[in-house]
């Protein structure tokens, strides 16, 4: 009896039609992201055509229309932002995609202690941001810091690391490279260890070397995890705030201002809700633009 | 057996939410039935501090407080830009989250425009005669109290005991910019850094050189508040600025302290809150010179940035908050914070003899409170430091030069309070 009843469930479902069971599937997640992305994005999208200041409410508030993006374009230090952010994303995705590939591929090839390896690897990605800004700013004090005392020591000449010009930028860079190595490593790591070893042997059978092994069987095989892996730490970068707000505060200079450390100072802190939305919105775009080429390939 | 399960769901929901509407609003009384114990639920206060001594000073006082008035206080420890931020975000909620706010002075036109602080006044709170009078210039609007004064922040002259001394000066010489710079000079050459300047936020920089820009007869706004930067006395005291840089390094707040008390460096500008000095420190305070030279008149120069006390308008607890304030600047109750680096704005405390013999150098920041300057008391302060701040930084680093950054600057402030 039972049997017959689910039956004529099974037969049943089908009648909603091939086009709207998927969709009835997929609508409470619909529903979510609608919630939690499109309403926020769009009340962002409506604000930054506002005066909007937060203390003075809602209420108080004005259409501008497009000031406060001819306001944003206008302000050189917000271009200056916009050239570190991508010259900073840029930089920062090259160093770590081939730091943490090298890396993944060496560990990987090891015989003994992957796993050691492993764990000591991922260390520096486990700490909070927040944290590895604190510690690099105490090694790299110009006073107290083991980094300006090392070098001293060997007599070699000591840096203002944070508050000069020529070396904040390359500081900012070099620590969150050093944080963010680990999570390219673990993924292209977890790739490399679908990579089937028979095509190895294959290879190595009919005497392909270490490099042509590397180019014709790693790379091709890790290709997905590398562009997903680029998608993610480009995306990330871009919204780098915690290290620059807590070691330059976008200084000296605005050489190490980034897109969000600008809209902290000139939305946030001064509580202009208007003009820093403009600025998230523009910060949408720019990303949206830099990753449209893994967005394109996956809606292949 | 569906009925069955519908009404065991039903009336755990009902359960949960009568359990949930219970546990908060701390406002209400609680009955003493409720406690095994007899007494009453603690009621729970926040308070939003500066972190640091600021703060900490006043979580060494809250035990007895919370003792007395049965409360349990959750302290907030913030940055001055996240505490500013934080205040600010919570205001327009009709139930706050915090009772009592610390406030820096710049952020009080702000505030109180738009009605973020409670008036005192209306809540009982009235200043006695032992606080420094000037310091609470900027608590009031009118005749209405929106602030108490609560620890003495004016800006001081951080030096090194033997550097100052290897150049031939003993701190009560000090008293004149030319003599600030004849130490830098003597300290450079002598391989160490002379003069350091704060770098960091526009606010860590505007509020460095404001100083600088006193004793040159200058000032960022005239009396309609209107921007007054691209000057002749804010260019000679940024020229007179960058050359004592130039002799020494930017830095920021723990770099500066740790240099002059390494003897890495000679001078600074700092804020009591930042170092407490005992007898046989490296380091020590004295004012801020006051004259340009020995031929100048003597002008006020020490700039203040008093942490003060508030209520939120919005808070859940205001009649505690006020109690907690009245009893936070109780004299006895402040004299007892000084061992623990406050600095209350208080006759009594900074002058009285046992401290003094303990900290000799509160009698320099009694009277530099005394006669301190206060930033524009305008509400876009905020955002006007962060210009002005931006385009100082750009000169000292030599990305523009000193009349663009200055143009620039003026540009900028005249559209932000046009």
């Amino acid at each position: 009896m039972k049997r017959t009843a689910l039956q004529g469930e099974r037969t049943r479902l089908p009648q909603l039609g091939d086009r709207a069971f998927p969709r009835l599937m997929i609508a409470p997640t619909l529903l979510v992201m609608l919630v939690l992305t499109s309403y926020p994005l769009l009340y962002t999208l409506i604000y930054s055509f506002t005066d909007y200041q937060y203390l003075k409410g809602t209420d108080a508030a004005q259409f501008i229309w497009l000031k406060n993006y001819i306001d944003l374009f206008r302000n050189t230090y917000f271009r200056q932002a916009v050239l570190n952010t991508i010259k900073f994303t840029l930089l920062a995705v090259t160093f770590e995609m081939v730091l943490g590939l090298l890396l993944a591929v060496f560990i990987n090839s090891l015989h003994r202690g992957q796993k050691v390896m492993r764990t000591l690897v991922l260390l520096p990605y486990l700490l909070p941001a927040v944290t590895v800004a604190l510690g690099w700013r105490m090694m790299l004090s110009s006073n107290y810091g083991i980094l300006n005392q090392m070098l001293e020591g060997l007599g070699l000449p000591v840096f203002n690391w944070f508050m000069d010009t020529k070396t904040a930028f390359g500081t900012v860079l070099l620590i969150d490279v050093w944080q963010n190595v680990p999570f390219v490593f673990l993924l292209l790591y977890a790739s490399l260890q679908s990579v089937p070893e028979t095509q190895y042997e294959a290879a190595r059978i009919d005497g392909a070397g270490v490099i042509v092994q590397f180019f014709r069987i790693t790379l091709p095989n890790i290709k997905n995890g590398l562009a997903l892996c680029a998608l993610l730490r480009t995306i990330d970068t871009f919204r780098l705030f915690e290290k620059v707000n807590i070691l330059t505060g976008g200084g000296p200079a605005g050489t190490t201002s980034t897109i969000t450390q600008f809209l902290y100072n000139n939305g946030i802190k001064s509580l202009k809700f208007g003009f820093g939305s403009a600025g998230a919105i523009v910060m949408t775009l720019l990303v949206l633009i830099l990753s449209s080429f893994y967005i394109k390939r996956a809606m292949k | 057996m569906k009925r069955l399960f519908a009404s065991i769901l039903a009336l755990t929901m009902s359960l949960s939410l009568a359990a949930c509407g219970n546990s908060g609003g701390g406002d209400a009384p609680q009955s003493d039935a409720a406690d095994p114990a007899g007494g009453a639920e603690p009621t729970k206060m926040t308070l939003i501090l500066r972190g640091g001594t600021y703060g900490d000073v006043i979580k060494g006082c809250l035990p007895a407080f919370e003792a007395e008035h049965n409360v349990k206080c959750e302290v907030l420890d913030l940055s001055f830009d996240d505490l500013h931020s934080k205040i600010a975000l919570n205001a327009p909620n009709p139930q706050g989250e915090y009772d009592l706010c610390m406030v820096d002075g710049s952020w009080m036109a702000e505030f109180t425009a738009n009605g973020v602080l409670a008036d005192l006044s209306e809540l009982g709170y009235s200043f006695d005669e032992d606080i420094i009078p000037a310091t609470t210039d900027i608590c009031m609007v009118g005749d209405d109290i929106y602030l108490a004064p609560y620890f003495g922040n004016v800006t001081v002259m951080l030096y090194n005991k033997q550097l100052i001394a290897d150049a031939g000066y003993a701190p009560e010489d000090i008293d004149t910019f030319a003599d600030l710079k004849d130490i830098a000079q003597k300290t450079n050459a002598a391989g160490k850094k002379g003069f350091l300047v704060r770098g960091g936020s526009g606010d860590n920089i505007v509020s460095d050189f404001i100083p600088h820009l006193l004793a040159y007869g200058g000032w960022v706004v005239d009396e309609n508040n209107k921007p007054t930067v691209d000057t002749p006395a804010f260019k000679a005291a940024f020229e007179n600025y960058i050359e004592l840089y130039k002799l020494g390094d930017t830095m920021d707040k723990d770099d500066i302290v740790a240099a002059i008390d390494s003897g890495e460096a000679a001078l600074g500008q700092g804020w009591p809150g930042w170092y407490v000095p005992a007898a046989d420190s490296a380091a020590n305070y004295t004012v801020i010179p006051t004259k340009l030279d020995d031929n100048d008149t003597a002008k006020n120069t020490s700039m203040y940035g008093v942490w003060t006390i508030g209520v939120c308008e919005n808070s859940p607890n205001k009649e505690l908050a006020v109690e907690l304030l009245k009893y936070l600047m109780d004299p006895e109750v402040q004299l007892s914070t000084i061992d623990a680096g406050g600095v209350p704005c208080r006759y009594s405390c900074l002058l009285d003899e046992g401290v003094l013999a303990k900290y000799p150098h509160l009698e320099t920041v009694c009277g530099a409170l005394e006669s301190g300057v206060y930033r524009p008391v305008i509400e876009e302060w905020a955002e006007f430091t962060n210009i002005l701040g931006t385009e100082m930084d750009s000169v000292i680093q030599g990305v523009k030069s000193m009349d663009q950054g200055l143009a620039d600057a003026q540009r900028a402030l005249d559209e932000l309070m046009a």
